[in-house]
This record gives C-alpha cells, sequence and structure tokens, in this order.
C-alpha cells in the first residue's frame, strides 16, 4: 500500500474540480476535517478480509 | 380538544366504516388541533385544509353509497414532504424545491388514496432526508412534544412524522428510511415506526438521499396501524425496478397472537451494550416481558458491525452526491450548512471506496441472515440515547463518548445497510420523562413477525398509549 497522502486544501480543490465542482478554498478548508475523518475510516476497512466477497450490485432481495 | 385525534387508525376506519363518525368529522378534528399547535411544534411544511376536507366529503359520500375501500376509508394520514403528491408542493424539506409541485403522486400515495385515506399535509423532515437530529433551517425545526419547555430535537429525518403521530396531529404518516430516519423520530417521540424490507414498498415518487440505502414505511402509534398501512402500500411496482414480486401477505390478519415460543436474539455488543444506562434497562426489562410471556430469549453478537459506519458513509455520500451534483454546482448556497457540508464531503469518495463498501455490505448482510437463521427476531434498543436537546452535541455511551449525530444513526444504520425489516416502538421512559425505543428485527420480507411481536408487546404494556407534555 501507498504511504498515506497529505490532503491539502489544494489537493482538495483539484480532486473537486474532477468532480466538476468549483468550491473555494475557504470552503474546502471547512469540510476538510470531515473529509480526512471520512477516508480515514475507509482506510481502516482495508484490512476486513474481503477477497472472496462479492459487492452487493442487485439490490432486489427477493 | 376532540378525542378522535387519540383514536388509532384501525379505530377511525371501524368507527367510519360503521358510521359512527363521518370521514369530515375526523378530519375536522385534526385540522383543528394541527391549527392549535402546529405554530408551536412545527410538523408541517404544508397543511393542506380544503383538499382534506374535500378528500373526506367523497369518502363519506362513497360510504354513504355503500361503497368502502377498506380499513383505512376516511382515515387521515400526512406524509413527509418527499412523497410527491399531485397539485401539493413536495420541497423535500428545502429551499431548492420550495414551489415544486408534481404533476404525479408517488406510487404509495396513490396507494393509501385508493384505500380511501385522506392525506391532511406534507410534514416537515430534516433538508432532503439527510440527517439525524430532524433539523430545518428553511421552514424551522420540529420540536418534540415530549418536553413542553426545552427545545429537544425529534430525530430525524422524517421529524414532522414523528411529531405529528406522537402530538395527535396524526394518527399517521409515510416516513423513509435511509440510516434510521423511520425508526430514530420513532424513538425520540415515543411512536411505532417500521422501515420494511428493502424492495417490500416503491420508493416511486420519493425523493432520493441514496437509492440502494432508502426505505419507505409506516408511523403510526400501533403496530396494527402500521400493519395497516403497509398492507395498503407494499408490493411489486413497475415503476421501482428493486420492489420484489412477492406476495403482499395479510399483516393486520397476522396479529394478535402471543410469543410463545418465539425465539428473540437480544443484539448486546454494539447494541445494547452500547446504549445509555437508562435504555440498556429498559431494552433488557422488554426482553424479559417477552420471555415471560412465552418467548425464548438468548443473547447474539453480530461483529462485523463494526464497519458498518464507514462503508455506510462511503455509499450513503456517494450516491447523495450523485443525485444532488447539478443542484451543488448552481445552488450550493440554499442548501442547509449541515447538509451542504454532507454532501460536499462525498465528492471525495473514490468509486474503489464505493465498491468496497458494497463488499462489506454483503459481508454484514450474511452475518445478520445467520443470526436469524436460529431465531425468529432481534432484539435491541433503536436509539442509545433519548432526544437530546436541541444543540447538543455530545453524548457518553456504554463504549465512550460520542457525537450526537453518530450515536443517533448507531444502531439504526446497520440495518439499512443490511436491508432487513426493522421497527421501533416505545419501552419506557428516561427519568426525565423522555421515551426510550426498542428495535426488532426480522428477517427479509418477515415484516408480519416483526410487527406480531411488536403488537404483542403492546398487549403486554402501556408504553405506546402515553401522551407527552404539549399534548
Amino acid at each position: 500500500m501507498l504511504a498515506p497522502m497529505e490532503i491539502t486544501v489544494e489537493t482538495l480543490q483539484r480532486l473537486a474540480r474532477l468532480g466538476g465542482f468549483a468550491w473555494t478554498d475557504a470552503e474546502l478548508e471547512a469540510i476538510r476535517p470531515g473529509v480526512l475523518r471520512l477516508l480515514e475510516m475507509l482506510e481502516r476497512l482495508e484490512s476486513v478480509p474481503l477477497d472472496a466477497i462479492e459487492p452487493t450490485t442487485q439490490y432486489r432481495m427477493l | 380538544m376532540s378525542d378522535l385525534v387519540w383514536l388509532s387508525m384501525a379505530e377511525l376506519g371501524r368507527m367510519v366504516a360503521t358510521k359512527e363518525v363521518s370521514p369530515v368529522e375526523v378530519a375536522r378534528a385534526h385540522l383543528d388541533r394541527i391549527a392549535a399547535l402546529d405554530a408551536r411544534l412545527r410538523a408541517f411544511i404544508t397543511v393542506c385544509a380544503e383538499s382534506a376536507l374535500e378528500a373526506a366529503r367523497a369518502a363519506e359520500a362513497d360510504l354513504m353509497a355503500g361503497k368502502i375501500t377498506g380499513p383505512l376509508h376516511g382515515v387521515p394520514w400526512a406524509p413527509k414532504d418527499l412523497y410527491s403528491t399531485k397539485g401539493i408542493r413536495t420541497t423535500g424539506g428545502s429551499k431548492i424545491l420550495a414551489e415544486s409541485v408534481p404533476s404525479k403522486d408517488a406510487t404509495v400515495v396513490s396507494r393509501l388514496s385508493q384505500a380511501g385515506a385522506v392525506v391532511l399535509g406534507k410534514l416537515n423532515m430534516h433538508e432532503f432526508a439527510y440527517g439525524p437530529e430532524g433539523l430545518n433551517a428553511h421552514y424551522g425545526d420540529a420540536r418534540n412534544p415530549w418536553d413542553g419547555s426545552a427545545h429537544r430535537i425529534a430525530g430525524g429525518s422524517s421529524s414532522g412524522s414523528g411529531v405529528a403521530v406522537a402530538a395527535g396531529l396524526a394518527p399517521g404518516s409515510l416516513g423513509s428510511d435511509t440510516g434510521g430516519s423511520i425508526r430514530i423520530p420513532a424513538s425520540l417521540c415515543g411512536i411505532t415506526g417500521l422501515k420494511p424490507t428493502y424492495g417490500r414498498v416503491s420508493r416511486a415518487g420519493v425523493l432520493p438521499l441514496s437509492w440502494s440505502m432508502d426505505h419507505v414505511g409506516p408511523m403510526a402509534r400501533t403496530a396494527r396501524d402500521c400493519a395497516l398501512i403497509l398492507g395498503a402500500i407494499a408490493g411489486y411496482d413497475p415503476d421501482d425496478p428493486t420492489t420484489s414480486v412477492l406476495p403482499v401477505p395479510d399483516y393486520a390478519a397476522a396479529l394478535g397472537g402471543d410469543v410463545k415460543g418465539l425465539r428473540v436474539g437480544l443484539l448486546r455488543a454494539h447494541f445494547t451494550d452500547v446504549a445509555t444506562p437508562e435504555v440498556r434497562a429498559a431494552v433488557e426489562v422488554a426482553a424479559r416481558r417477552l420471555e415471560q410471556a412465552g418467548a425464548v430469549v438468548d443473547e447474539v453478537n453480530l461483529t462485523q458491525i463494526d464497519h458498518v459506519a464507514a462503508a455506510s458513509s462511503a455509499i450513503v455520500a456517494s450516491e447523495a452526491v450523485a443525485y444532488h451534483a447539478g443542484w451543488m454546482r448552481t445552488r450550493a448556497q440554499d442548501y442547509q450548512p449541515d447538509v451542504r457540508e454532507r454532501l460536499r464531503i462525498g465528492a471525495f469518495v473514490s468509486g474503489a471506496h464505493y465498491v468496497r463498501a458494497q463488499q462489506v455490505r454483503a459481508l454484514v448482510r450474511r452475518e445478520v441472515d445467520e443470526a436469524l437463521a436460529k431465531r425468529d427476531v432481534l432484539l435491541g434498543p433503536a436509539t442509545p440515547i433519548a432526544a437530546p436537546v436541541l444543540g447538543e452535541r455530545d453524548a457518553t455511551l456504554g463504549d465512550g463518548p460520542s457525537d450526537v449525530r453518530s450515536a443517533l444513526i448507531r444502531l439504526t444504520r446497520p440495518i439499512n445497510f443490511s436491508g432487513h425489516p426493522a421497527c421501533a416502538a416505545p419501552c419506557g421512559v428516561t427519568a426525565s420523562g423522555l421515551p426510550i425505543g426498542l428495535q426488532i428485527v426480522g428477517r427479509p420480507f418477515d415484516e408480519a413477525t416483526v410487527l406480531r411481536v411488536i403488537d404483542a408487546y403492546q398487549r403486554l404494556t402501556d408504553w405506546h398509549t402515553r401522551r407527552p407534555a404539549v399534548a
């Protein structure tokens, strides 16, 4: 796994633009802690053994 | 104030059918109560007094002509304001859709109208259903009726539904539940709320938050009323490709039995054990009450639940920002701040994160299925805390400190993730008189057993008959 990269406002700005969102530095700075928290939580999922598990893609249960 | 507002939907339907009361009288009693209390409670975004009375008069005319459409004929109700209602604005609790008037009813609204039920108005909610507190910056926060002095949250996102039903402004409602949005306000407001199995009820015409996690379901004061509503709305809908073709049982007819021999798994780790001491004690007493009535209660731990917070956040955040992307580019300033922030955060979840989250989902669903293979239902708290005061940020749970938002969704969200049916119902009050809610989780498409357990519990106890301070 790659070493975790620093998530700066500049990083967020580039990613947001990639998604078609033009948000200001101040707006991105405000959400940066929340983004970091979510990404840290998601990183922990990497340690869950899921190789043999198909993702849920069909939602009709019966 | 008329006692009609405290009757159940089942009782109102019976009295209408036997002409003991007119549908117009019933609608008027509820509209009078809304006029008297709603400026304070803020349960409604739109009150439809004229169309409600018109529908009630039509129901009365049908009755006089010998035409009765079923147990909900002439019975009033009110949907959360994210259900499309023909000719009535459907705001989603937002400024963005403040003037949006659908040309067609949502499938479930149409089905309840065909059953003869009368729409009183549209109910308040957390903006676009994206928050468990039930806050709304545009139409005002719905107020929990159980505390007449402090401003306590109603829970959300179906906050208006919780308040309206608890305070006798409407006998029943439809909420929607993506992370607990039916069961959280049901728990905090002391009413009964059912999240059916994913696919049991059509979402067509319902504003989405997260397509794969959204569930539509009834909120009322009793399990029997939830059964009546579910019976009217459940079933396949060609306009919602996720709805199941399985036949719809007669949910109301399945009620009335006991729980002798029923196998109940008390959810321990990650559920009952993380609740505050008052909530934990109330749920344990409820488990003992079922045991005394003949149920076989054992304990169960779901170990994969630890991963649900991260995985479901990835799914809901991704799907929500996908739906809102257009408005987030052009009208971001029109969202209330907390919702805007959550939507923005969702833009940074990758496709790989999303798929991994869906793998975790399969794992969790399998674990819940395995727990239910040996048991008929699972039991735990619906929320680990009772209603917080507005602005309260921190809670202390059985396993340490938590922010209020995470605490509210902690015990309900896993069951959105797995898709199983789950029903919240009152099972006690705190020392300060606030409701405590339990939840019963069942096997896929076995809403009948879930409702049967709640109904049996409600015949053993009187928590669901208590009225809030404001009432």
